[in-house]
């Protein structure tokens, strides 16, 4: 495997049985040197900034299983049609994006989260996909009917682009919405029609035989009664502070086959060198994957600037060395903190 | 004698060599002084005004964008990051916090509240804390410990694009109704997830957000580099483009502006052809001197300094007039991104101080790129006392509101902004209590509690209907915006909306449309198209109409199929016009037959639109009705000329007899005719071809009609077209223009053919010159260059048009290297060395600073040879298909203005990308794109013609990496000419002789033409003559130089009485009311003579300037003439119009 967005990672020690979507789906996820791919919009792009899901999943999984990396290739408002990586083009471009995106990072699982922004703009239309703009703002059948029709087609996306060793893709339901309170907006018709989003990708997952997490129920939306939420995990009822990060790894890490036992004391020391490790590491890969001028690197002004595109694969060797860092920082924890 | 400027280049670099080894790079010899002194030299300010720093490095390096606290602290943002990061560079660009503690307006103390930010570019203090932009995201950094430092970072917005980075989001401002507006320019692509759905903006434009419902949506599109936004007093909304280069532009809700991607309608700015700006900020206080009151500060960081304008009512929308500027500078370091009012009435600067200012076309990693130096200027006016802030953070609730009538929009704005921080309630009770501030207008009062209530997102909306009734339209139009956020939840906004649309002055009808937008009602489009009634359109509130129409178009559409749901078929002939859809066809074309739609636009409207969208029996009733009895013949024109866009674009011919088409072909009107010859080919008409042969065969006489009818006759097609082209191409003898016309329409038919038959006639061009577009015939087909290339294997041809051929295509979007190659084998051109070597450019560039004229560089960039004029204009004066040079010499480094001239395809301008259009068919158009909609495409070409191409028919639409400038045409220069040529445009913009003036000089003109009637008549009439209608005059453009003079030696020469030869220009203003308007005139006076229309206006017998005074009886467009007498010491004339545009505006003359 030959990936410049994934370098440096084991790829020796790889359960050879697992067949995509015939796995054993309540088992513990991870496998050493497995290649986690986070793709999503805003709730995945803004887990870079808090690390605590890696984080919390690098413990997880304990000492016993080793080289594990994470690309997160999460984008604010994005759709299941690509609508935020398309940069000058249609959504169909923002595909082609994904799929070379998914070719050079090369996971072995990938966890994709959609829904939030579909379930929030039933009647205003959520993508510019000319094939489907229209029945987005048509309802909420309508609307929910496209969304899974476009997840499906994503799914064998990820399945024909991620070509090397793609074990298993995980289908997570968005967490719940909160309500925070005026001047916030109501949010209980929306987690109304989220629930209903839900409960397609549950459907969806069962068909594909993927392994599906239920954030929405873990997390209550399923009892929602339209309650002032005390204490608040959100910034706006939509968008998990990092407080909230922290309650949706650790539910993301139980939807992933972790118990509570394995998620150890995160005011450890070692736990936020860790996670500060990755961090960095993050911010690192998102100067590598999406960076700044792409019109003037990449795109139809390269003429102009092309020459500095060298630069760019120059954060390779960097996020390797903060890999290894992110390495260390696991076996201090693990050293300091002993398994139950 | 003339060389090849490649074979010069080695005296050049003899010359230089002593020279280059002092110097370790490229241009670095241009890097101004960075002494805060030097810059301080080289200020020029407004008279009265003076200058000070007020900080500057290390406490603030490359600051991109500044905004007030409260408590009068001006945060300040910088990036020594940008343009990119480099791998493993630490994202450590600031927010620093200026305080001048003293009072002395020197900031004595600055706090780095944050340290960690990536190329942020906007600030904005308030709400307990500070909204940053950081690239992808908006920050709320919040310092809880009281140490004047971030400890706090939260994420309010993302999803914000980085496509390029003097793109990002960018200008945070509060709005009077304390909500945070901000921009994003035109590469970025931004998708929000906001509590109310997703919200997209593809492009350029401006958002508002409040941050406490954190409700984000889009107000208006487009803009470049939308750089500024200010609101005036009544809080309306100016935003300045800093690539757009039309000044001050009017936004209103769902407005679109220049560049905004897929936009079948833009706007205009109010300034077209001003320099581009930075930043904005209305200039308040009483401070302020009082000729500066109001006026708007946009800094032209390009140009070295900040512009003024003043705006005045126009209809629904603005004039703007640009007066002297605040201040500009001879440092070229100096570049001014923001204005912000301080809290003492002094204005602020922020000074990104570089050198180099471009993104893409200037290296990343230039080493001239400053990442070191800031600076934060401050400008007061002699003779007014400075303001003294309150302390608003411990002034009453009651206090704020009377600060927050203060003459200061720095009180006006921090008032605001801290009443949002109070108690919602006391602040409540205070509004109910305010009295009414001393000296304030009752209604702006009112307005400003609105405002307030809004600020605490607590809208009174009883004080806003109330305000509906005040008898000044600003606050009526106020009053509506202030009901525009929220319509769609106010059970009283339609009726508000509905007023309004009725209302006398068309601003108010404008922002009566914008509320109707908003709102879900049945009824908006019927309520909305009455504002047509009753007064007299303009292009902002026909855009607002026309925007309503398509957005709402499910509400009225139904209706329409068979009856009409407004109240007028005008109305309703707008609303389809606006859809550009085949609705309610059949009762506009009833309409049409019956005389209810009758005037010249109205049927030149629907016969655009039919053309557009109708069916085959459509076009045959719009082609039935030119026949019928007493049809006008203006309307006849229009109609076939609609008809025969629909057969060119659409293919589609009326379904009837068409051979009535014949007695157009007798038409003695060009228009008609070219037509009617059109269309004869385009319905197959053989009847025709011997008519359209006849016609064609006359070309010498007359071209246009030859070549119209030449259109037909292809279109007809067939081998008797081809023989006849074949033969007549052969005839060696035959007229030339008969010859390339024969070879044009032969190659248009088969680019084989044409190229078998081109060889020969282009060997007989005169003087080596493809006059007749030959070259162009072939470029302009998919398949000519081949053809043409394999025509010329093992043929020769005289190098001069053999050199024409290799510039033309070398500028061709197809980039036909086979075609290139044929042609220097055929002309034994050898390939011409553009590129220099860094050492050749060093010499050059030493050579263009010691010896360049810029003078006479001027010249040169003149002569009509080098065709600089015709694409490219300085200050609005010239061609528009190139970027305008108004200040190209104070933002592109010496090396590249040599570059650009010698490779015009390595670097090109943002938005002058050349795109090229392949049809099905094969024919292919290359130019920018003007616009399009869901059927069409417009490319603008290089000579400026707007080709309308429909999406259908399109195969393939990329963009080229070659520009629409033909490489080699300074090839012709001598090289001390090349280098006065570089020199004149490396001054241009900076302070001194060539940056244009604010003054409003007549810079359009059209000279007369040579004519053999002007010696006799003049004997007889006088200089009156050149003020007559005569129809044979020709005027040929003529643009005034960078001072804003016609040089009368380049005008064409006309005879006069005796021996006198004349040189003659006119040009045309438009006075908006009767009455007296100033003009000034410079030059020798003796020699001079003015004519206003046919009168000739008194001017003293001797002198070299006067000021006059025209009377206007009749508003409207005015004609101004001048004659100016050559060979007896008249060198140039100059014509400044002393008024401001709201009394009489300079009328541009783009297409003649």
């Amino acid at each position: 495997m030959k990936s410049p967005l994934f370098t440096g990672v084991l790829t020796g020690l790889l359960a050879l049985g697992g067949i995509l979507g015939a796995q054993d789906t309540t088992a513990p996820l991870l496998k050493s040197g497995d290649r986690i791919v986070l793709l999503g919009n805003t709730l995945f792009e803004r887990a870079r900034l808090y690390g605590q899901l890696e984080t919390t999943l690098q413990i997880a999984t304990g000492p016993e299983v080793n080289g594990i990396t994470l690309r997160n290739l999460g984008w604010s408002g994005d759709s299941v049609f690509g609508d935020s990586r398309s940069y000058f083009g249609p959504p169909s471009e923002g595909r082609d994006r994904l799929a070379r995106n998914l070719g050079e990072t090369a996971p072995t699982v990938v966890l994709i989260s959609y829904g939030t922004e579909a379930a929030m703009s039933v009647d205003q239309g959520w993508t510019d996909d000319a094939a489907h703009a229209a029945a987005t703002a048509a309802g909420l059948e309508a609307s929910r009917d496209v969304f899974l029709a476009g997840y499906q087609a994503l799914i064998e996306l990820v399945r024909k682009s991620s070509v090397f060793d793609l074990r298993e893709i995980v289908l997570i339901s968005p967490p719940p919405l909160e309500n925070l309170g005026a001047p916030l907006p109501d949010q209980t018709e929306n987690n109304r029609r989220l629930a209903i989003f839900r409960d397609g990708i549950r459907e969806l997952a069962k068909k594909n035989s993927l392994r599906f997490v239920d954030l929405f129920a873990q997390m209550g939306g399923d009892s929602f009664k339209g309650d002032v939420a005390n204490p608040a995990l959100t910034e706006d009822g939509v968008h998990y502070s990092e407080a909230g990060h922290a309650v949706v790894a650790r539910e993301l890490a139980k939807g992933l086959g972790y118990s509570e036992g394995s998620l150890i004391d995160r005011n450890l020391p070692a736990y936020e060198e860790l996670k500060a490790a990755i961090i960095e590491k993050d911010r690192l890969f998102f100067h590598r994957w999406r960076p700044a001028n792409e019109t003037y690197l990449f795109l139809f002004r390269k003429h102009e600037q092309g020459q500095n595109a060298k630069e760019i694969p120059m954060f390779d060797p960097l996020i390797v060395a903060q890999e290894k860092q992110i390495e260390e920082a696991r076996a201090r924890v693990f050293a300091g903190m002993p398994r139950n | 004698m003339k060389l090849p400027f490649s074979t010069r280049v080695a005296t050049v670099l003899t010359l230089g060599a002593l020279t280059s080894l002092s110097h370790a790079q490229n241009g670095l010899r241009d890097i101004p002084d960075t002494a805060i002194e030097a810059q301080l030299k080289a200020f020029k300010l407004v008279e009265g005004a003076k200058i000070n720093l007020f900080a500057s490095e290390p406490a603030v390096a490359n600051p991109t964008h500044m905004n007030w606290d409260q408590r009068g602290r001006l945060w300040v943002v910088s990036s020594p990051l940008y343009p990119h990061i480099q791998p493993g560079q630490e994202e450590q660009d600031k927010i620093v916090i200026l305080e001048d503690t003293t009072g002395d307006g020197v900031a004595d103390k600055h706090t780095d509240f944050a340290t960690n930010l990536h190329i942020p570019t906007a600030v904005l203090p308030g709400d307990g804390g500070v909204y940053v932009a950081n690239s992808v995201e908006v920050l709320f950094l919040r310092d809880t410990d009281g140490d004047d430092v971030a400890d706090e970072r939260k994420v309010v917005l993302s999803g914000f694009g980085t496509e390029d980075t003097h793109h990002l989001l960018h200008t945070f401002r509060w709005g009077p109704e304390g909500m945070i507006w901000m921009n994003q320019s035109i590469y970025i692509h931004t998708h929000l997830e906001t509590p109310y759905g997703v919200r997209r903006l593809l492009g350029g434009g401006m958002w508002h957000f409040r941050p406490e419902t954190r409700r984000a949506e889009v107000f208006m599109k487009g803009l470049v580099n939308s750089w500024g936004h200010v609101f005036d007093e009544w809080g309306q909304s100016f935003m300045t483009d800093g690539a757009g280069g039309q000044g001050i532009n009017f936004v209103f809700p769902r407005s679109v502006f220049l560049s905004s991607p897929g936009a079948s309608r833009i706007l205009p700015g109010l300034n077209p052809g001003q320099p581009k700006h930075c930043g904005v900020e209305a200039l308040t206080g009483r401070h302020v001197p009082d000729t500066l009151q109001g006026a708007l500060a946009a800094p032209d960081f390009r140009g070295n300094r900040i512009n003024l304008f003043q705006l005045t009512d126009k209809s629904s929308a603005y004039t703007s007039t640009q007066i002297a500027d605040l201040v500009s500078s001879t440092h070229g370091a100096f570049r001014p991104i923001d204005v912000k009012m301080g809290p003492d009435g002094a204005v602020y600067v922020a000074d990104w101080y570089n050198p180099i200012i471009q993104h893409g076309e200037v290296d990343f990693r230039d080493p001239r790129r400053d990442h070191a130096h800031g600076r934060i200027w401050r400008i007061t006016f002699d003779g007014k006392d400075l303001v003294k802030a309150p302390d608003l953070t411990k002034a009453s609730e009651a206090d704020l509101i009377q600060h927050s009538n203060a003459p200061e929009g720095w009180t006006r704005e921090a008032a605001m902004v801290e009443l949002r921080s109070r108690n919602p309630e006391a602040v409540e009770a205070a509004l109910k209590s305010a009295p009414a501030p001393a000296g304030v207008d009752p209604d702006l009062f009112a307005l400003r509690k609105v405002w307030t209530s809004q600020a605490l997102n607590r809208f009174d909306a009883v004080g806003a209907a109330a305000l509906l009734s005040s008898s000044n339209h600003k606050a009526r139009a106020a009053a509506l915006r202030a009901i525009y956020y929220d319509a769609a939840t106010n059970p009283e906004a339609l009726a508000l909306a509905e007023k309004a649309i009725a209302d006398p002055h068309p601003q108010v009808r404008l922002w009566g449309v914008s509320v109707l937008a908003q709102l879900s009602s049945s009824e908006t489009v019927k309520i909305a198209l009455r504002a047509l009634e009753g007064i007299e359109m303009d292009e902002f509130l026909d855009f607002a109409l026309w925007s309503i129409c398509r957005e709402h178009a499910d509400r009225w559409t139904a209706a329409a199929q068979s009856g009409n749901p407004f109240a007028t078929t005008s109305q309703l002939l707008f609303a389809v016009r606006a859809l550009n859809q085949a609705v309610a066809v059949p009762q506009i074309l009833s309409a049409l037959g019956s005389g209810e739609l009758s005037s010249d636009a109205q049927v030149a409207g629907l016969a655009d639109w039919i053309s557009k969208v109708g069916s085959a029996a459509d076009l045959n009733a719009l082609f039935e009705f030119t026949l019928t009895e007493g049809a006008k013949p203006s309307h006849q024109t229009t109609i076939l000329q609609a008809l025969a866009s629909a057969g060119n674009l659409r293919k589609l011919q009326p379904a009837g007899d068409t051979a009535r088409l014949s007695r157009f072909l007798h038409s003695p009107d060009l228009a008609t005719f070219t037509s009617a010859a059109s269309l004869a080919g385009l319905w197959k008409l053989e009847s025709a071809r011997e008519g359209l042969k006849a016609a064609f065969l006359d070309s010498a006489a007359n071209e246009a009609k030859g070549r119209a009818a030449l259109e037909g006759l292809i279109a007809l097609g067939g081998p008797p077209t081809a023989t006849m082209l074949d033969e007549l191409a052969k005839t060696a003898g035959a007229d030339y223009l008969l010859r390339s016309l024969a070879v044009i329409g032969r190659t248009r038919m088969n680019p084989n053919e044409g190229a078998k038959l081109a060889v020969a006639v282009l060997t007989d061009a005169p003087e080596g010159k493809d006059l007749h577009g030959i070259y162009d015939a072939f470029l302009a087909n998919q398949q000519g260059p081949l053809a043409l290339a394999a025509a010329l294997e093992n043929a020769t041809l005289p190098q001069a048009i053999a050199l024409a051929g290799v510039q033309k295509a070398s500028s061709a979007a197809t980039k036909p290297e086979a075609l290139v190659a044929a042609l220097q084998k055929a002309g034994t051109i050898k390939p011409m060395k553009m590129a220099l070597t860094p050492a050749e450019m060093e010499a050059m560039m030493e050579q263009v600073a010691t010896i360049g004229d810029p003078h006479a560089g001027e010249e040169i960039y003149r002569r009509a040879a080098l065709q600089c004029v015709v694409c490219h204009a300085i200050g609005g004066a010239g061609g528009v298909i190139g970027p305008d040079m108004v200040s190209i010499g104070a933002s592109a480094p010496v090396d590249y203005l040599i570059e650009s001239l010698l490779e015009p395809s390595k670097k090109i301008k943002e938005g002058y990308h050349t795109t090229l259009v392949t049809l099905k068919n094969g024919d292919s158009f290359a130019g920018a794109i003007a616009r399009e909609d869901t059927n069409e495409l417009v490319v603008r070409d290089a000579v400026g013609k707007e080709n309308r191409i429909p999406k259908t028919g399109i195969a393939s639409n990329q963009i080229s990496p070659v520009s629409l400038m033909p490489p080699g045409l300074t090839a012709q220069l001598r090289e001390d000419e090349f280098i006065h040529l570089v020199r004149f445009l490396s001054e241009l913009g900076k302070d001194g002789a060539f940056k244009t003036p604010s003054n409003r000089f007549i810079r359009h003109w059209q000279t007369l033409m040579p004519h053999p009637s002007t010696r006799d008549r003049i004997g007889h009439y006088g200089s009156k003559i050149f003020t007559e209608a005569i129809s044979d005059y020709v005027w040929a453009p003529v643009y005034a130089t960078v001072a804003g003079a016609v040089p009368v030696g380049e005008l064409p020469e006309v005879e006069g009485r005796g021996k006198n030869l004349m040189g003659v220009a006119r040009s045309f203003i438009e006075v908006k009311n009767a009455g007296p308007v100033k003009l000034k005139i410079a030059g020798k006076l003796a020699d001079i003579e003015l004519f206003h229309d046919d009168s000739k206006v008194a001017l003293p017998g001797d002198g070299t300037g006067a000021e006059i005074v025209i009377e206007v009886t009749e508003p409207g467009r005015q004609k101004l003439t001048f004659a100016g007498l050559k060979g007896f010491g008249l060198e140039r004339v100059t014509v400044e119009v002393l008024d401001d545009a709201s009394k009489a505006e300079l009328v541009e003359l783009k297409n003649f």
